[in-house]
């Protein structure tokens, strides 16, 4: 309420002489005097896009989850999520979080540790809350090609919405990627299954074991479906071109992993190569260790190079596994009967930078050596199997052709997730899937992009936060995890998430700190309300609440450039 | 970290302070601190200005403008008089800038606090004579600029330890504050309150208009002399115990200080490295004195009380 609203104020009648009193004394109060015209520029209240937010491929309002787990608001904070990312306990797990890399907080000690409160709010939500049920249905209905991560995200919100959604899935059971290429030590397929009874609920219905191209035809699936979504990744492994190639004992590295997360165990023998520094290859070496077997990791870069992600290179190195860098396989090397014995190599060094940006690596002429392996895993990259879209269809050098909304020149046809990027991330097939659900559904407005300019470091009052560490991820030791697979991330406790996020600078966000209400000389910051409001009857613009707030919520603009009231 | 002050305001916008005026906003911190029982006296200083002109007042206690050189005894005699009528729960308080304390209000002062008055004491402190025109008083610090001490020849003398002069008479509390700390500057007034006699409160108040600074600064230059030593926050009971209530993390040079105001930007290296001698000095003797024990000694002790 404006000081005005509270206060009548009185004007004293002073016109002869008789009206003034025998001495001086007050007989109203300054009220009377509207400073407020004074000012040159005013503060206003105006959020700014945090960097993790910001970063995020699903645009998760981080911060303000962050705040919400803060003040012990578990139910809320998880709706939050939900609202953007339907499946947290997976991404608390596997995303390779973009968000801790741009957060603010890193500058100052360490940045904070987004995905495990994350995977916190996931797995209690998975527990505590029961499962969305349907908005009114609607008489619309969608085909999704492929049950990993893109069309589960699709699936989820428009089912939500109303629509009716089928999805097909090649293999026996649901996840793709997720179930068959990411092991269960870093994503426990109980926890897949849980997040997948979200879509169960929702009345999703799945045709598994049904390929598309063979049981039934994409031109079918247009016939009877108002939209189809196209989202059936990126799973054929991409060849090494080397002689002997095809020699038993030879594995491709999704084949590998999807064998093993299959419940098959394969006979790789004792000594183990795994071609290739991507989070497959990774993934291949880590589950051949926890099959007994000795995996050398071989790549043709340096670590700097690796495309795989940097934690889990970490944990790769700190379970023992080897990683050869500046290596290229040159043949397999194989007995007269065929039986595979190890592999040729060529020494490399690092070149000009490549296309994408990375020093190309160039062989080092006569540095051919030979190591000897039982087996060797090729896990240097997958592409997406075009074979089965019609010719309608356009297509890029690696996959569909479809805009950051999901659109293929086709109307009524939508293509998602790494079928179109080429491998890549969960999170950023989620984010695809949530948008083109999004545009579907009629809520294109709501599709965010990125801001060239989120809150910066420089911008944030830092003298109002103390240095704290962060709460460490909690992990089975070495020893006991390179055995088995269960998982190796065991998930912050209650206490560690709240002290996790209270750690959060809610980077410019107003968060109620009370900061502009305290410091103000004017007395002009208001929150009899429960909302902060300014009075610009008296708001002389000195700043001192925008230089004083934390976060930078708080705005200085041109008196001359404000809105006229 | 979040500030908690009392949310009661005993103060009415729209006075005539100017923007980003820290002896405003001590004024709102101190009577959120001290509560609707209060009497405040003015003598000429800023805040004569500030409280606004007739027929308005800003203050929603009363006030009592008064000469000059007259705070400290004028706030006595209204004490006295409410004493006489029988009304004890009322605080009353003197409130004037450095010139009407360390200069021209300083023999009332002294005395009051010879009689050991009941009567809360604050010296707002923004280093000069800021609402004549910014003439230097004897709380200018040294190398500044004023009007009557141009860039040409800043201030040569150091700034007069008034906390020191104040301790000499042993008042039974004397405390430093300022506005980067409102839960420490209100918890004083309180503390202050509770006590009988004469109490002293020397609070920090930036002046952007005479330091030549950006307004928006305000608090954070409190801050940075708080971290710098520039203004330590202690207090002293009975003129003996002394303790030094915040201490700064990390060692800020002075530099950081003086960077931000026009009024030092006239100062050269060598000025600096002077200036950080003498707070580091002053700095080891105050960290000196609030190491010393009194309460051990029991002569002391006894001494003091009476």
């Amino acid at each position: 309420m404006k000081w005005l609203e509270k206060y009548k104020v009185q004007v004293p009648i002073l016109e002869k002489e008789s009206d003034y009193p025998n001495w001086a004394i007050s007989m109203t109060t300054t009220l009377l005097n509207h400073t407020g015209t004074w000012r040159i520029f005013r503060p206003i209240y105006l959020n700014k896009i945090p960097p993790c937010n910001n970063e995020c491929p699903t645009n998760e309002k981080i911060q303000s989850y962050m705040d919400l787990v803060k003040q012990d608001k578990l139910l809320e904070a998880y709706k939050l999520i939900l609202e953007d990312n339907p499946f947290p306990s997976i991404t608390g797990r596997v995303c390779y979080h973009p968000c801790e890399t741009e957060c603010n907080r890193k500058d100052y000690d360490e940045s904070i540790g987004i995905h495990c409160v994350e995977r916190f709010i996931g797995d209690w939500g998975l527990k505590k809350v029961p499962f969305a049920k349907p908005a009114t249905k609607r008489k619309v209905s969608i085909a999704i090609i492929g049950s990993g991560p893109a069309g589960m995200a699709s699936a989820y919100y428009l089912a939500l919405n109303g629509f009716n959604v089928t999805i097909f899935e090649k293999k026996a059971k649901l996840g793709g990627m997720l179930r068959y290429g990411i092991p269960a030590y870093r994503l426990p397929k109980k926890v897949l299954d849980n997040e997948f009874k979200k879509l169960i609920t929702l009345g999703v219905k799945f045709r598994t074991s049904s390929l598309v191209g063979k049981d039934i035809t994409l031109d079918n699936l247009r016939k009877n479906f108002d939209f189809v979504i196209i989202g059936h990744g990126a799973h054929k492994n991409r060849p090494m071109v080397i002689p002997n190639e095809e020699a038993s004992g030879v594995f491709s590295g999704l084949d590998f992993l999807s064998q093993i997360n299959s419940g098959k165990r394969p006979k790789i023998g004792k000594k183990v190569a795994i071609i290739g520094g991507g989070n497959t290859a990774i993934d291949a070496a880590r589950s051949c260790l926890r099959l007994g077997s000795i995996p050398t990791i071989l790549y043709r870069r340096t670590r700097a190079e690796m495309p795989a992600v940097s934690d889990e290179i970490d944990a790769a190195e700190a379970e023992g596994i080897k990683i050869e860098f500046l290596v290229a396989p040159v043949k397999i090397t194989v007995t007269k009967k065929g039986k595979l014995t190890g592999i040729e190599l060529i020494k490399m060094k690092l070149g000009r930078p490549d296309a994408s940006g990375r020093r190309r690596p160039v062989p080092v002429e006569k540095s051919n050596f030979t190591l000897k392996f039982d087996s060797i895993i090729s896990a240097i990259g997958e592409q997406v199997d075009l074979s089965i879209l019609s010719a309608d269809i356009t297509k890029t050098e690696w996959g569909v052709k479809a805009d950051f909304i999901g659109r293929t020149n086709i109307q009524n046809i939508f293509a998602i997730g790494d079928c179109v990027t080429g491998p890549k991330t969960v999170v950023e097939a989620f984010g695809a899937g949530k948008r083109t659900a999004l545009q579907i559904m009629g809520n294109a407005d709501k599709i965010q992009h990125k801001v060239e300019r989120p809150v910066q470091y420089s911008e944030l009052n830092l003298d109002y936060f103390e240095h704290t560490q962060k709460v460490p991820p909690p992990q089975m030791p070495v020893a006991v995890r390179k055995k088995n697979f269960k998982e190796v991330h065991t998930g912050y406790s209650n206490v560690n998430a709240k002290n996790e996020s209270e750690r959060c600078f809610s980077c410019g966000v107003c968060n109620k700190c009370d900061n502009c209400f305290v410091v103000c000389p004017d007395l002009s910051v208001l929150k009899d309300t429960g909302e902060y409001e300014f009075d610009y009857d008296y708001c002389k613009g000195c700043g001192v609440c925008a230089h004083e707030c934390p976060r930078y919520a708080i705005t200085m603009i041109e008196e001359s450039k404000a809105e006229v009231e | 970290m979040r500030f908690t002050v009392p949310e009661k305001e005993l103060m009415f916008p729209g006075h005539v302070a100017c923007p980003g005026c820290g002896g405003a906003l001590a004024m709102r911190f101190a009577l959120k601190a001290l509560g609707e029982k209060t009497m405040v006296v003015l003598p000429a200083c800023c805040w004569t200005i500030i409280d606004g002109p007739f027929p308005m007042h800003s203050l929603q206690v009363p006030v009592l403008h008064t000469a000059f050189e007259t705070a400290a005894i004028a706030a006595a005699g209204v004490k006295a008089g409410l004493d006489i009528q029988g009304k004890n729960d009322i605080t009353v308080m003197a409130w004037a800038g450095d010139g009407g304390t360390l200069d021209i209000g300083i023999q009332a002062l002294s005395g009051a606090a010879e009689r050991n008055d009941d009567i809360i004491y604050t010296c707002y402190d923004n280093e000069a004579y800021m609402n004549t025109g910014i003439q230097r008083s004897s709380a200018t610090p040294k190398g500044a600029w004023t009007t009557t001490t141009p860039e040409k020849t800043p201030k040569s003398e150091p700034k007069k330890n008034i906390m020191e002069i104040m301790n000499a008479h042993r008042i039974p509390y004397c405390a430093t504050a300022t506005l980067a700390y409102p839960e420490d500057l209100i918890n004083k007034f309180k503390k202050a309150q509770s006590i009988r006699g004469t109490k002293f409160i020397h609070i920090f108040a930036p002046c952007p208009t005479g330091w030549k600074m950006a307004p928006d600064l305000m608090i954070k230059i409190c801050r940075l002399a708080v971290e710098t030593n520039i203004f330590p926050i202690y207090e002293c009971e009975n003129g003996l115990n002394y303790s030094i209530n915040i201490k700064p993390k990390n060692q800020i040079p002075v530099v950081d200080y003086l960077k931000p105001q026009g009024r030092f930007r006239h100062l050269i290296q060598k000025d600096i490295e002077q200036i950080q001698k003498s707070v580091d000095f002053e700095w080891e003797l105050l960290q000196y004195r609030a190491s010393r024990d009194f309460t051990k000694s029991k002569n002391i002790q006894s001494q003091a009380k009476k």
